[in-house]
């Protein structure tokens, strides 16, 4: 892909984050302070996570709607472990929970030839009862100091859940970007028959995706609920979509082939800034959906009418100088 | 009806495709519109469908000016288009009849509930008035893309025409399949029918039609009657420049065998195959749609299983199972459907030509985008592309230039052997020129090549050796000065003569 239009299609996350970020500003005090800018960094780190193993998903031309529901069954994992066999034990458990959810999500789609909308739909479902059924409906609470400080600590006075959202996101994005793998995850969204008649793993390519969608919702269930201090079993319902909608206004193509994890990460912040700041306004938090709607419906309707906005500001710019070339052309005439 | 156009210009932002284009098209007259790609015949065909609106220019039905707004403006006054993207105009999961009379309006198959007996009946006798064999109540979606086409026409012209376009309506039918539609173009030009007909293929072109127009850079840069033409005359009109020897075949064949098919078959596509590819040797595959000869390739490739028979590549039994091993054995095969299984479009050209050659540029799982990139830089100069970058996409290049990238990726990977099925489909004459330079560069290098192309002028003089297929079998091998249009047509049509 032309390198200049991928930035671009970023960058509209950017200005949009930007704009919303000028709004607030001026609107209200708290905004731009120190803590408040952190915690809505620490709000969107759960989602940025999803989002960004959502975007290899959504890359390739499918969907993943049960992140959600993943994130809720690994941090449950996670907290049921963690008593018996300690910290590290317990993230490789929530973690290996997410591999083998996405393993599943991806050969339900690749093997047996499932759309992955209904094939993770399934296993949302699926999870979200199971979850359900394991801790009896109850929050499952880990009394561990040193997991519950990983949500709390501090490293260089930023909050160590921002600092594993930036790993991932530097990890995942220069796997995308740069690496082989990334390569065959464009190719093979944009246009699968392709991608394997040039010899690609398109398979295994898109179990891979799934598989990635997994372990991130692994790390995100641990992030939340060491921040919680215990693992909500309803705690990722209704994530999905949001990191959905990070996805999309990150300037992802849902039809594949297109995108990249920094919009993503732009279009998450983006997306928890918004929440922040409808609630400094004192904004109905009935009416918070709303606004994100709307914003996806911006984000989308931009993304959409990119040639003919730019056509009209080209002829903005024409109209201006030929309001002026009369004058120009009339001064010669006799 | 008599169109005449005027000082039509249509552009495209900074881009200028019609210069001032002056036609006109009488009725009971077959006119051909001819030019390169981007010369651009299917924007006028456009224009004259309403699609787009000119930006200057008059359109004249009759004497009375009109403007057309919109598709459905031009349809009223009975102008229809069959653009080269028919399957735009099909419905895939309705039924062949269900197509036919989806744009109807006079109520003869009812309004609300409509009367599928009738439209079967009705339906039934449109097809085999065209000579077509296809039931009415199949699925659109099930029919082959040249049936699909056949269906898009029947549609067309079913719709009380006065007038027609073509845009490029032979690129997916075969010899045979041609012909019919020829028929049918010369009942329409007898039913007093205008019709316009876009089409590449000059030798077909001299055969049907009464006048010729080339456009060249968006303006008429010929027009005259076949009678008082010639190819080479077009073809220079096309280019700008005489073109000398249009298909510049070098001689490379040598003794030594790289590709051996003893008795191979597919069950359902083809059954016995016995085939020998030498170094530096073009053999084509010559036959009628659905006579095996793609099935062949697309199962040496791994993508429909063999079922009986042995490959041997040089002196090793080889069997394909997946485009993977076939490329890592040397095997490499251009598709004819460039769109649907070639090209990544979003993606640059740069990495469309490095797909299959990835690794080359991986180290340790991380790719040289660098590398990548000089080696799509060397291609683009090699095969002539025209983009202003190699991180232009892919999307942004005309058909040929699409094509030139397609066969980049696959000079990328050095082939021992090269399958090419229809390598200049929807592609200009300099590109198509371009492309036969490469396959001389490639034989010379030692590559084999199987061509199947069901473009007969270029089968038989790019090949050193044609063998024919029929009903999934080899009717006849043809060498040296046997190889010939008509007998490669005599061998592919047997059965229809007696």
């Amino acid at each position: 892909m032309n390198r200049l239009s991928a930035l671009a299609l970023q960058l509209r996350a950017v200005w949009m984050l930007l704009g919303v970020a000028l709004i607030l500003f001026i609107a209200t005090p708290y905004f731009f302070t120190r803590s408040n800018l952190l915690a809505i960094a620490m709000a969107a780190s759960v989602t940025a996570l999803l989002a960004i193993g959502e975007t290899f998903v959504i890359i390739l031309g499918e969907i993943d709607l049960s992140v959600g529901a993943m994130l809720g069954f690994c941090s449950v994992i996670t907290a049921m472990v963690l008593p018996r066999a300690g910290l590290v034990m317990g993230l490789l458990a929530g973690v290996a929970a997410g591999i083998c959810t996405g393993m599943i999500n991806g050969l339900l789609v690749t093997k047996v030839n499932m759309p992955s909308f209904i094939a993770t739909l399934a296993s949302m479902s699926i999870l979200s009862g199971l979850t359900l059924y394991l801790t009896q409906g109850n929050p499952v609470g880990v009394s561990s100091d040193a997991f519950r400080s990983i949500g709390q600590a501090r490293i260089l006075a930023v909050p160590a859940p921002i600092w594993i959202l930036l790993v991932c996101a530097v990890v995942f994005g220069i796997l995308l970007a740069r690496s082989r793998f990334g390569r065959q995850v464009y190719a093979t969204g944009d246009n699968f028959e392709a991608a394997h008649l040039s010899g690609m793993p398109v398979t295994r390519v898109k179990v891979a995706a799934f598989v990635i969608s997994g372990v991130l919702a692994g790390i995100a269930g641990f992030i939340l609920t060491a921040r919680l201090g215990t693992a909500q079993p309803s705690a990722g319902k209704g994530l999905e979509l949001t990191a959905i909608a990070a996805v999309i206004i990150g300037g992802t193509s849902l039809t594949g082939g297109r995108g990249a994890v920094l919009g993503t990460v732009i279009g998450a912040l983006l997306l928890g800034t918004i929440d922040n700041g409808l609630n400094l306004l004192n904004v109905s938090p009935f009416l918070q959906d709303v606004v994100k709607g709307a914003v996806i419906l911006f984000a989308v309707f931009v993304d959409r009418n990119a040639g003919p906005i730019r056509a009209v500001v080209q002829s903005l710019k024409r109209v201006i100088p030929r309001t002026q070339s009369p004058t120009k052309e009339s001064a010669p005439t006799p | 009806m008599q169109l005449k156009l005027r000082g039509i210009r249509k552009q495209f932002g900074e881009n200028e495709v019609l210069k001032g284009i002056n036609l006109t098209v009488n009725g009971g007259e077959v006119v051909a519109l001819l030019g390169e790609n981007g010369a651009g015949k299917s924007t006028l065909a456009r224009v004259i469908s309403g699609a787009y609106p000119a930006n200057e220019g008059t359109v004249e039905i009759d004497g009375s000016r009109v403007a057309f707004h919109k598709p459905q403006d031009a349809m009223k006054a009975g102008i229809q288009v069959i653009y080269q993207e028919f399957r735009h105009n099909l419905f895939p999961q309705l039924t062949v009849a269900e197509n036919l009379y989806a744009g109807e309006r006079s109520g003869r198959h009812g309004r609300l509930w409509s009367n599928r007996v009738l439209m079967q009946k009705d339906a039934d006798e449109v097809l085999r008035s065209l000579g077509m064999a296809m039931s009415p109540r199949s699925l659109v979606r099930d029919l082959s893309v040249p049936q699909q086409q056949m269906l898009a026409i029947a549609k067309a012209i079913g719709e009380d025409a006065s007038m027609v376009i073509f845009d490029e309506p032979t690129a997916a039918l075969d010899q045979a399949e041609s012909e019919a539609l020829f028929v049918q173009v010369r009942r329409l030009r007898e039913e007093g029918v205008a019709i316009v007909y876009i089409s590449h293929r000059l030798t077909e072109v001299f055969g049907l039609v009464d006048r010729l127009v080339v456009l060249r850079d968006g303006v008429v840069a010929l027009e005259t009657i076949p009678a008082n033409s010639s190819e080479r005359e077009v073809v220079a009109a096309m280019v700008g420049r005489p073109i000398e020897n249009f298909y510049p075949k070098e001689q490379h064949a040598t003794d030594h065998t790289v590709l051996q098919l003893r008795g191979l078959s597919s069950a359902g596509h083809f059954s016995d195959v016995d085939l020998q590819v030498r170094a530096g040797e073009v053999v084509g595959i010559g036959g009628v749609q659905g006579c095996g000869k793609g099935s062949l390739l697309r199962s040496l490739y791994g993508l429909l299983p063999v079922t009986g028979g042995e490959v041997q590549l040089e002196d090793v039994v080889f069997r394909p199972t997946t485009p993977r091993a076939a490329i890592g054995s040397g095997i490499c095969y251009l598709t004819p459907d460039r769109q649907n299984e070639g090209l990544a479009v979003q993606q640059s050209i740069a990495r469309n030509i490095s797909m299959a050659t990835l690794d080359a540029v991986t180290s340790a799982g991380m790719v040289n985008a660098q590398a990548e990139e000089a080696r799509g830089e060397k291609m683009r100069s090699a095969l002539n592309i025209k983009a202003p970058s190699v991180r232009t996409p892919v999307s942004a290049l005309s058909g040929g230039n699409q094509q030139k990238v397609l066969l980049g990726r696959w000079l990328m990977a050095d082939p021992k052997v090269l399958l090419m099925e229809e390598p200049t489909r929807g592609v200009d004459v300099g590109a198509k020129a371009e492309i036969y330079r490469v396959m001389n560069e490639q034989t010379s290098r030692g590559v084999a090549i199987v061509l199947v192309s069901s473009d007969l002028p270029e089968l038989v003089e790019m090949s050193d050796r044609v063998i024919v297929m029929r009903e999934g079998r080899v009717v006849a091998e043809l060498a040296g000065d046997d190889i010939s249009q008509e007998s490669v047509l005599h061998h592919a049509l047997e059965s229809a003569t007696p």
